[in-house]
């Protein structure tokens, strides 16, 4: 991955990536964040993990030292802190370009869950990527579909959105004179 | 021997003239199909059937002073008699939707099922009345939300005037894989059962853009099958010609819709 260079903002060291994720989130970073394992001679891990993000929504994952990315690059990113991290922010122009990269991409959520093991961390990064249109396809129509088969299990919802038709029917039925082509509840008139 | 379905949505862009279309041509293969655009307001089935250039339309009809025979309006194609509407805003306001019972009325002695391609919304006259006159209700849902609620009211309005239900179809799916999900709880508020869930399809927005009707423009799409399948499960229950058309001339509409 060609990473334009972006304006350092931070640089700290956290005892889990799970604190970088969700102080990005907070702030809402567009741009980019560099892991770098402290114990990295100790654990033989060469090289650091880049994070991209938008609305402090992870995008795209790639590691350094084992050229790997997405999903395979985050695994290689998990392991034991401290990290040292750098946070840069990066204009959303130039982050859109790098996130054409599909093969580096991660869904919303998994970052949070698969680094730092944290589920409400991951929700909350789903809630923000839905609010920006963040949420990749087959995600949004997950979502999409879940909603629907909650809306049909809303039984007093549904009764209301009924009734409510059905005295409108009969309201408009008067109103435009076909009240005589309205039937009871025993079948055509 | 005939029955009159109406194919309504209570939503735009459904997918609904498509269906029309797609089912009419399915049920063809057994059946004599008529399929009318009683959308008066909104017309594009003539443009679905590769019509757009026909001279006498469903408005004719709807217009007293052009004196225009049913069967002037009627165009046999794709193994379908078509009535289209045409599309022109004076003569929308110069139609009788009255007029349309009796336009039904003579199309239902000479068919066998009769489809009215309804209008996407519940809010007037003339949008009802084809659900008023239709014996029952195919009810064409994109699985979303709105799609659902205002398919609900369709259903309602139907029973309300004493016409059945006979199915839902779900247009446009893109995520078959939840469907199953979806349906068994459509089931449980809609009277009819779902009749199919046809896959949301580039094919379709190809045929439309060449002005021909799904089937014939790509029958072997997972859409055009998925229509076929659907219209299979519909069971037709043809009533007597001439008491439909008495029901449909004594329809108390009024003339000025």
């Amino acid at each position: 991955m060609k990473l334009p260079r972006g304006r350092l903002l931070r640089s700290r060291v956290v005892s889990a990536a799970g604190t970088a994720l969700s102080t990005v989130l907070d702030g809402a970073l567009t741009g980019y964040v560099v892991f770098e394992p402290q114990d990295a001679l100790l654990l033989d891990v060469d090289g650091r993990g880049v994070v991209t993000f938008r609305e402090g929504v992870p995008m795209l994952v790639y590691h350094t030292g084992t050229d790997r990315g997405g999903v395979d690059g985050l695994a290689d990113l998990a392991v034991p802190g401290p990290y040292k991290i750098d946070v840069f922010s990066l204009p959303a122009g130039k982050i859109e370009e790098l996130h054409e990269t599909e093969s580096l991409r991660v869904r919303p959520g998994v970052p949070a869950e698969r680094v730092a093991g944290d589920s409400g961390l991951a929700d909350r990064t789903r809630s923000r990527a839905r609010e920006h249109g963040l949420m990749p396809d087959e995600d949004a129509l997950a979502d999409e579909a879940d909603a629907v088969a909650s809306f049909l299990d809303d039984e007093e919802r549904i009764e209301a959105i009924k009734r409510q038709a059905r005295a409108e029917a009969e309201r408009q039925a008067s109103e435009w004179g076909l009240e005589d082509e309205l039937v009871g509840d025993d079948g055509r008139e | 021997m005939v029955e009159a379905f109406a194919v309504a949505s209570g939503k735009g862009g459904t997918g609904k003239t498509t269906a029309t279309l797609a089912l009419g041509m399915a049920l063809a293969e057994e059946h004599d199909v008529t399929i009318v655009d009683a959308d008066t307001g909104m017309a594009n089935l003539l443009f679905h059937a590769g019509l757009a250039d026909v001279e006498t339309t469903l408005h004719d009809l709807l217009i007293e002073e052009r004196e225009a025979s049913v069967d002037a309006a009627v165009y046999e194609r794709h193994g379908l008699s078509v009535v289209p509407c045409g599309t022109s805003l004076t003569d929308f306001e110069a139609a009788e939707p009255g007029r349309l019972r009796d336009v039904v009325a003579s199309l239902g002695a000479d068919t066998d099922i009769l489809l009215l391609d309804s209008p996407a919304a519940l809010g007037s006259k003339t949008a009802v009345l084809p659900i008023v006159l239709a014996d029952r209700v195919i009810t064409v849902l994109s699985p979303t939300i709105p799609a659902l609620s205002d398919g609900l009211k369709v259903q309602e309005y139907a029973s309300s005037y004493g016409t059945d239900a006979a199915g839902v179809l779900f247009n446009k799916v893109r995520d078959d894989a939840r469907m199953d999900t979806v349906t068994d709880r459509t089931e449980r508020y809609f009277d009819g059962p779902v009749i199919g869930a046809v896959p949301e399809c580039s094919a379709a927005h190809r045929a439309r853009a060449a002005g021909e009707p799904l089937l014939s423009y790509a029958p072997e799409s997972p859409a055009a099958t998925a229509f076929v399948d659907a219209a299979a499960e519909l069971t037709i229950e043809p009533r007597d010609s001439a008491a439909v058309a008495d029901r449909f001339r004594s329809a108390v509409v009024p003339d000025r819709l």
